[in-house]
């Protein structure tokens, strides 16, 4: 087993009102099998024992599913490797004497609760207008009942892998959440389930989107390139002609 | 109303500005070829000015669209532009290139590349629509691309055109929900080759008169 020797500037922040500022924390003997978290328990355990508050931040499933963890490291959302959320980022992936500067996803959206602890309720409220499907489709169907082409079910299933951790907002130039609500609007818009409510729904939660204060895209791509799940982009290009289609006809 | 609220939100701004600019495209495409008489020679030119200006109706419908449609472009391009900048106003203290693009400098630069395009125009229409009168517009490109620095002025905004399209025509199609496996390799090929185009055919032209080339024009 390998270890590393760090050197961490960490973003500290007492409360959402409060200025904040880098501290300079070094870790020793890190095993390289950690992962990202991990490696942030050890500092937080070595913050207790000498009496001072541990760092904080984000986290549930630690298995990538859950997109609760999430910071900007050296400039990169969830880190250097890509298709991976923090948890799952391994400490194989520095070296001794390399420096890590955490901070946390900054948008005017995302306000910051603590450290690099941000609010991203923004993202429920635009759920919460329209990414649900009201009609009852009851128990589980048997399979096959509802024909949905495979190609269909694959894109739908594509979108879905958004876990909601915001990294798109983190790194889009614009702050803008186009990525998360194309995603959101794309799994239930190519389904049969979401279709009857596929107008109202995109408005609804574009609506949302631009009264929560994300910024507007300019096609830049910095969303898709950091995202974990891998959303392509395509999905923002669906959620611009279902938005069209709705505001002409529903608006 | 439901155009209001189009326009109030981010995609509808978005629509707009695509809209706009394909629009501008395809002026270009009218105005390239006009101008392209020029490597014809003065007479055909001439001929061409002529005929359009034989139509002065359809010459002041043009004018007022594209005035609107420019106005458009523009007036919604800087208001996306201050919009983004309070979002983002702080950032991090370590910053990356996350798209590893090369035209990512010109996603980066589109309100810049777009306002020297619009100081360019204003040059160019003084110069050409609000030129003198007495004067026939065959011999009077001469006389202005004769003068080395308005050469090199006309060569820039060229070159600005190109960049702002190097990111502004992807972008369209992309605004446009134009995107898909099948077409997306085409339209990487076209977001070069059109900027190329429009760099080549409109550069050319103050190229011809600063060589010499144009000298029996
Ligand atoms: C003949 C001149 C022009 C042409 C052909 C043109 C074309 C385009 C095109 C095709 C786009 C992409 C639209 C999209 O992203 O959906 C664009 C974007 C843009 N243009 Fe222009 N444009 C021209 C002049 C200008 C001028 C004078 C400005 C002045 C400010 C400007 C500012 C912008 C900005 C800021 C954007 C980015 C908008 C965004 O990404 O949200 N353009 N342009
Ligand atoms: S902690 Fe659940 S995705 Fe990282």
């Amino acid at each position: 087993m390998s270890t590393i020797d760090l050197t961490l500037q960490i973003w500290r922040q007492k409360n959402s009102d409060s200025l904040g500022n880098f501290e300079t924390y070094t870790l020793n003997g890190i095993s390289t099998d950690m992962s990202f978290l991990e490696m942030l328990d050890v500092l937080n355990e070595q913050l207790t024992k000498e009496g001072k508050e541990p760092v904080a931040f984000d986290h549930d499933c630690r298995e990538g599913i859950c997109g609760q963890c999430g910071s900007v490291v050296n400039g990169v959302a969830h880190g250097p490797e890509k298709e991976v959320t923090l948890c799952q980022l391994h400490m194989r992936n520095f070296k001794t004497g390399d420096k890590l500067v955490i901070e946390p996803f900054r948008s005017r959206a995302f306000p910051i609760k603590r450290d690099l602890l941000v609010d991203r309720s923004a993202f429920d409220r635009i759920i919460q207008s329209g990414g649900y499907v009201s009609v009852n489709t009851g128990g589980v169907p048997d399979g096959n009942t509802i024909p949905i082409p495979s190609q269909v079910a694959e894109l739908a299933m594509d979108a879905a892998a958004c876990i909601g951790c915001g990294a798109c907002v983190a790194s889009c130039p614009n702050g803008a959440a186009m990525l998360f609500t194309s995603a959101k609007v794309s799994q239930l818009a190519l389904l049969p389930q979401g279709d009857s409510e596929r107008k109202k729904r995109a408005l609804a939660m574009v609506e949302t989107m631009d009264k929560e204060g994300f910024g507007n895209c300019t096609n830049h791509k910095a969303c898709e390139a950091v995202c974990p799940k891998a959303i392509s982009i395509r999905n923002i290009a669906r959620l611009n002609r279902e938005y069209a289609k709705a505001i002409f006809t529903e608006g | 109303m439901w155009f209001i609220n189009f326009l109030k939100s981010s995609i509808g701004k978005k629509y707009i500005m695509a809209t706009s600019g394909l629009l501008l495209v395809l002026f270009l495409c009218t105005h390239v070829f006009g101008n392209g008489a020029i490597y014809i020679s003065s007479k055909a030119f001439q001929g061409y000015a002529d005929a359009l200006h034989s139509l002065p109706m359809l010459v002041f419908i043009f004018s007022i669209s594209l005035l609107v449609i420019i106005l458009a472009h523009v007036c919604i391009g800087l208001i996306l532009f201050w919009q983004n900048r309070e979002v983002s106003k702080s950032r991090y203290a370590v910053e990356v290139d996350i798209v590893q693009e090369k035209n990512s400098i010109a996603a980066k630069t589109m309100p810049y590349s777009g306002l020297f395009i619009l100081l360019f125009l204003l040059v160019h229409i003084s110069g050409f629509t609000f030129g003198p009168e007495d004067v026939p517009v065959s011999e009077h490109v001469k006389e202005l691309f004769s003068g080395f620095f308005y050469g090199v002025f006309y060569l820039a905004g060229f070159a600005a055109l190109a960049l702002h399209l190097s990111h502004g025509f992807w972008s369209m199609l992309q605004t446009f929900g134009v995107n898909h496996p099948r077409f997306n390799c085409l339209i990487g090929t076209l977001t070069y080759i059109v900027p190329l185009f429009f760099l080549i055919a409109f550069a050319g032209i103050p190229l011809y008169f600063m060589t010499g080339l144009g000298a029996n024009y």
